[in-house]
């Protein structure tokens, strides 16, 4: 990255007049915030972006940019995005969701965006919760978690662990930031635009609502010893052993993207009727 | 973050180089600000609503100034994971996971944030004027941090009166679903 260059814009003029509706002091303003200092940074044209997510309060944030958006259906941000990048190549696509819609309710697209390597950006706002319908457990919920009405002795249940599941799905980029470190969130989501695959950030962003110990996070976040790993074998070492708290670029490693072949301007209707044809 | 922080480490060591950071810091809690009155809005409580735009507005104020200074000067284009803030704490960071941030806070916990974050710049304005190799920034950081110290005078007035007529918490209409 050329730190010398002189962006166009500013951080400001990639958001949009609509003000977010999250609760005050939800992580998914810091994400928001670091998301388009590095769009500044990079100096992305508003228009060769698209973000494109789900459902939930961290799949609110492509109405907050001022570039092209699409809130989907719940789980189906990555599908959506794949089908736009395949489209158009040359757009730089980022999709947004929570751990709820990415790895719930849209667990299985994720496993496969991950395999196919398509060249998008996949940010996860983790905050261990569903907020938007009032704070019920999540895949990557504690099992002892019991603030919930839902599951007043806990889950139960194993955590699902993002970016060990993506490094077993063949994802080749594997991030971990934090909302109370901007900065260092900035320079992870720099590299994921930039990596030409599949990228994946997991982001830790506390819920003041419904999470409220994860307040805490800020004390027991630390950088990753020994990453990025280049290796998978050294990086599923590192996941596994991992206390999820580690923040830093885990993995990466470059794979051969999946690189469609959009039709040429010059395709007419007949051309593809004719090519559907029973 | 268990006292690990990114950013590059190493003194500032031009007017246009602090400048940026100085610009940085305004710009920062200038859209921190907005983003806490708009969300207070958003909740109904039009009172600290009301007091974060007012102090969104005098940060913005004192970005223009910083612009005005700056005019004429090549600045830096600094990547936001490389500023210098060799202080502790992120100055430019809004303390978003403060504890007293919350829908139902009141004016005195929003002055009390906004003292905690106008103490970080002013601990890094004095740490630059204290570190800095060039006179000329020293001299500046040191009047930056002397107008930080008239800001943070104004917010402990401010602090000062509404602690008079400070009241409990509202309480809560619609509370997050816990036992």
């Amino acid at each position: 990255m050329d730190s010398t260059a002189i962006p166009s814009l500013g951080a400001r003029d990639y958001k949009s007049d609509l003000k977010p509706v999250w609760c005050p002091g939800c992580g998914h303003f810091a994400v928001l915030s670091a998301l388009t200092r590095t769009l500044a940074f990079l100096a992305l044209p508003k228009h060769r972006i698209a973000v494109i997510s789900g459902i939930g309060c961290s799949s609110r944030l492509p109405a907050y940019l001022d570039c092209y958006g699409f809130h989907g259906l719940h789980g189906r941000a990555l599908p959506l995005a794949t089908g736009l990048k395949a489209a158009r190549p040359d757009l730089t696509v980022i999709v947004t969701g929570g751990d709820g819609d990415g790895f719930s309710i849209g667990g299985n697209h994720f496993l496969h965006a991950c395999r196919r390597n398509l060249d998008l950006t996949y940010i996860v706002m983790d905050n261990q919760v569903y907020g938007m319908t009032k704070g019920q457990a999540s895949p990557t919920t504690r099992p002892d978690w019991r603030r919930s009405r839902l599951t007043p002795e806990g889950t139960g249940m194993q955590r699902f662990k993002p970016a060990a599941i993506a490094l077993a799905a063949g994802a080749g980029f594997i991030a971990r930031g934090f909302a109370g470190d901007p900065n260092g969130l900035s320079h992870l989501l720099a590299q994921a635009i930039e990596y030409p695959g599949f990228a994946f950030v997991q982001v830790l962003s506390p819920c003041q609502t419904f999470r409220p110990e994860s307040r805490e996070w800020k004390t027991r976040v630390h950088p990753c010893a020994g990453a990025p790993a280049r290796d998978p074998a050294t990086a599923a070492q590192l996941m596994l052993t991992d206390d999820g708290m580690a923040l830093g670029l885990l993995y990466a490693q470059v794979l051969p993207p999946f690189e469609s072949q959009p039709r040429l301007e010059g395709d007419d209707l007949a051309a593809i009727e004719a090519e559907f044809a029973l | 973050m268990n006292g690990e922080q990114s950013g590059a480490s190493g003194t500032i060591g031009s007017v246009a180089e602090l400048l940026v950071h100085a610009l940085e810091l305004e710009h920062e809690a200038a859209t921190h600000y907005e983003g806490l009155a708009d969300s207070m809005a958003s909740h109904h409580n039009a009172e600290v609503a009301a007091l974060f735009r007012r102090l969104a507005r005098r940060s913005s104020e004192r970005a223009g100034d910083l612009a005005d200074r700056a005019a004429g000067l090549q600045l830096p284009h600094i990547a936001p994971w490389s500023f210098k803030w060799n202080c502790p704490g992120n100055p430019s960071d809004p303390d978003c996971l403060h504890a007293e941030v919350g829908y139902r806070m009141r004016a005195v916990q929003a002055l009390r944030l906004a003292i905690h974050n106008e103490r970080r710049s002013h601990a890094f304005y004095l740490q630059v004027a204290g570190s800095a190799g060039e006179p000329v920034v020293r001299q500046l950081a040191a009047e930056l941090a002397a107008v930080q110290t008239e800001h943070l005078t104004w917010l402990a007035d401010l602090l000062a009166r509404e602690a008079l007529t400070d009241r409990p918490l509202p309480e809560d209409l619609d509370p997050p679903q816990l036992p």
